[in-house]
């Protein structure tokens, strides 16, 4: 293709940096509030300006609130949401990985009946099984609790999962399995000795996937946690923000802290992330 | 603030979860494989795939199943699920003004939502990938995505904001337009602006998921298909609307199909900026209102099972989708 500048190409470049723009207008709103004053955010005049100095007087509000305000900070819902997401994460993925397997490599006439269940459990509106959700949380005792939380995220978390990972071992070559069957391995054996060391990549992308959509997840939080001290981030925020608040610069920290982890991981693993996407939506 | 031995505790709560978690799935896992061994081997190849989805089922009838079927069970009783009422809650739900205004707004979602994210989310595409810089552009569009629906929510909050006529606007639109000269819009609050006020902020977070898919399927497309259109004398115009549409249209259908049932739950964004008042309700927000602040558990649950009816169709549509791929392998 041709490379050379022409009114066309000049036409395409302006038409992207301005899509570029409109994308990015609320990332500057986000970074330049947060690093002003309060005296700052309030004076519309300096509104395009970038902040004075690097002020981080807001983070540390965001951070440990302003109890002569009566506004709490988000250190605490950072914790709970890092409490709430690891663990979640890691055994939802641990449990998509052998699902994943056993419907890739193991082939039996059950399957039909998982994968529309599976499809089905990927794409429920959360609504329609709220109720009765926290009526069982709260029959087996862990009803407003941070555990209750995460076997809720670990449970639907579990189709995606299986899929991603069920995709990701429908490429290993069947050979090798059947190798390690005659050998006499049990399907543990074969799962611990064949694939699971082949299972890194497909580990970071179901990772990533679910620590995203952990952490920033909101229906459920908000539902299934009421005390404000054990709420993970996305809805203390919502609560600090919610309130008639006139400190823009510390809701805009908090919020810039609430994506950090998120931003972090789509910034130093963008590539896996997309991945993660593509195999989210494409194949499932 | 806690002090230090608690989060010390909470850390060590933590690990403990997950060491209990794994290690308990491990057990199972291994008992059961342990068990299995001990049938004879005819059984054996006939129950091993079982046992080990078997949890999986379980799981899922327990924690999907049975809730949508209990949802579907309490829409036929009373606020508090005592008596049953028959349809009256869902005569409720198609006649009350409220969640006719949310049916409306839900199709607006839907509508506006999908064709601006899945459309500027394909321009994109093929624009970029007609230039140099393609990664930088694309990684501007894409990062709304790493983003809450609720941290969006509170950012374009900020991006809205409204003060009255002659006090200084904090907002960035408002500064902009009585820097212009013009009066300052109250976007949340007007009904001439408020819907699109929401759905812009979803067109916001979404365009850049459509864009990466549909980016990976214009690069799928061969080289040689794009070169032979041009050397008949196709335009860039002709190109997009005669090759490109059709080559990645079953991409675009399972794009549009995502962002739809997006539409369809849409809530976060509601429940954080309007919470559905001044004519904003969508189902979604109305069935956590029905639930949350009016504790009628009949009247939610009737809320939800129209939500997942909405939904199913798209569902259905994946699954066979699914299954045809599946037919192919």
């Amino acid at each position: 293709m041709t490379k050379h500048l022409n009114p066309m190409r000049i036409g395409i470049y302006v038409l992207l940096i301005l899509f570029a723009l409109l994308f990015l207008v609320p990332v500057y709103v986000l970074l330049a509030s947060s690093l002003k004053t309060f005296a700052e955010v309030q004076d519309m005049s300096k509104l395009w300006v970038p902040p004075a100095g690097l002020h981080l007087e807001s983070f540390r509000a965001a951070w440990s609130g302003i109890p002569e305000k009566g506004l709490r900070g988000l250190s605490r819902n950072l914790l709970n949401s890092v409490y709430l997401t690891v663990p979640a994460t890691i055994l939802s993925s641990l449990l998509g990985s052998l699902n994943g397997y056993v419907l890739a490599k193991w082939k039996f006439r059950g399957a039909s009946v998982v994968f529309p269940l599976m499809l089905f459990g990927m794409f429920i509106p959360y609504q329609s099984v709220l109720i009765p959700l926290t009526q069982t949380l709260a029959a087996i005792g862990l009803g407003g609790t941070l555990w209750g939380l995460i076997l809720v995220h670990v449970v639907y978390g579990i189709p995606i999962t299986t899929l991603i990972f069920r995709n990701y071992y429908a490429e290993v070559p069947t050979d090798l399995i059947e190798a390690a069957r005659i050998d006499g391995a049990g399907i543990l054996s074969v799962y611990w000795r064949v694939l699971f060391p082949l299972s890194l990549p497909g580990f970071v992308v179901v990772i990533i996937w679910q620590f995203t959509n952990i952490w920033n997840e909101f229906l459920f939080a908000v539902s299934i946690l009421q005390k404000p001290e054990l709420q993970p981030i996305t809805v203390a925020l919502r609560n600090l923000a919610g309130s008639q608040i006139k400190e823009w610069n510390m809701v805009m920290a908090g919020t810039l802290i609430a994506a950090i982890p998120t931003l972090l991981v789509y910034i130093v693993l963008g590539r896996y992330f997309i991945r993660g996407l593509l195999a989210g939506s494409v194949k499932g | 603030m806690g002090s230090l031995s608690t989060y010390a505790g909470q850390v060590l709560s933590t690990l403990l979860a997950i060491l209990v978690g794994v290690g308990g799935v491990a057990a199972l896992y291994v008992v059961m494989d342990f068990l299995i061994g001990i049938l004879p081997d005819k059984t054996q190849k006939r129950f091993r795939p079982w046992v080990f989805i078997g949890p999986l089922l379980i799981i899922l009838t327990f924690y999907l199943v049975y809730p949508t079927l209990n949802t579907v069970y309490l829409s036929f009783l009373d606020a508090s699920s005592e008596h049953y009422v028959g349809l009256e809650n869902y005569i409720f739900a198609v006649t009350n003004p409220a969640m006719h205004i949310a049916f409306r707004n839900n199709l607006l979602w839907l509508v506006l939502l999908t064709a601006l994210s899945v459309g500027l989310g394909l321009v994109i595409a093929v624009l970029t990938n007609q230039v140099r810089y393609e990664g930088v552009i694309k990684s501007f569009v894409f990062m709304p995505l790493a983003i809450s629906f609720v941290g969006a929510s509170v950012i374009w909050r900020f991006v809205y904001a409204y003060k009255p006529v002659n006090v200084p606007q904090i907002g960035l639109l408002n500064a902009m337009l009585t820097g212009v000269g013009l009066e300052p819009i109250a976007w949340l609050v007007n009904k001439a602006t408020n819907n699109f006020a929401l759905i812009a902020i979803g067109v916001w977070l979404q365009t850049g998921f459509c864009m990466v898919i549909l980016s990976a399927a214009v690069k799928g497309i061969p080289t040689d298909i794009l070169e032979a259109a041009r050397v008949d004398g196709a335009n860039g115009w002709q190109v997009f609307w005669r090759i490109i549409i059709p080559m990645i249209s079953s991409t675009i259908a399972v794009v549009a199909t995502t962002v739809v049932i997006s539409a369809l739950k849409a809530f976060d964004i509601v429940f954080v900026l309007t919470n559905g008042n001044r004519g904003t309700e969508v189902i979604a927000n109305r069935m956590y209102k029905e639930m949350f602040s009016f504790l009628n558990f009949g009247r939610a649950s009737a809320i939800a099972v129209i939500l997942l009816l909405a939904i199913i169709p798209i569902m259905a549509i994946n699954i066979r989708r699914f299954q045809e791929q599946e037919a192919m392998r």
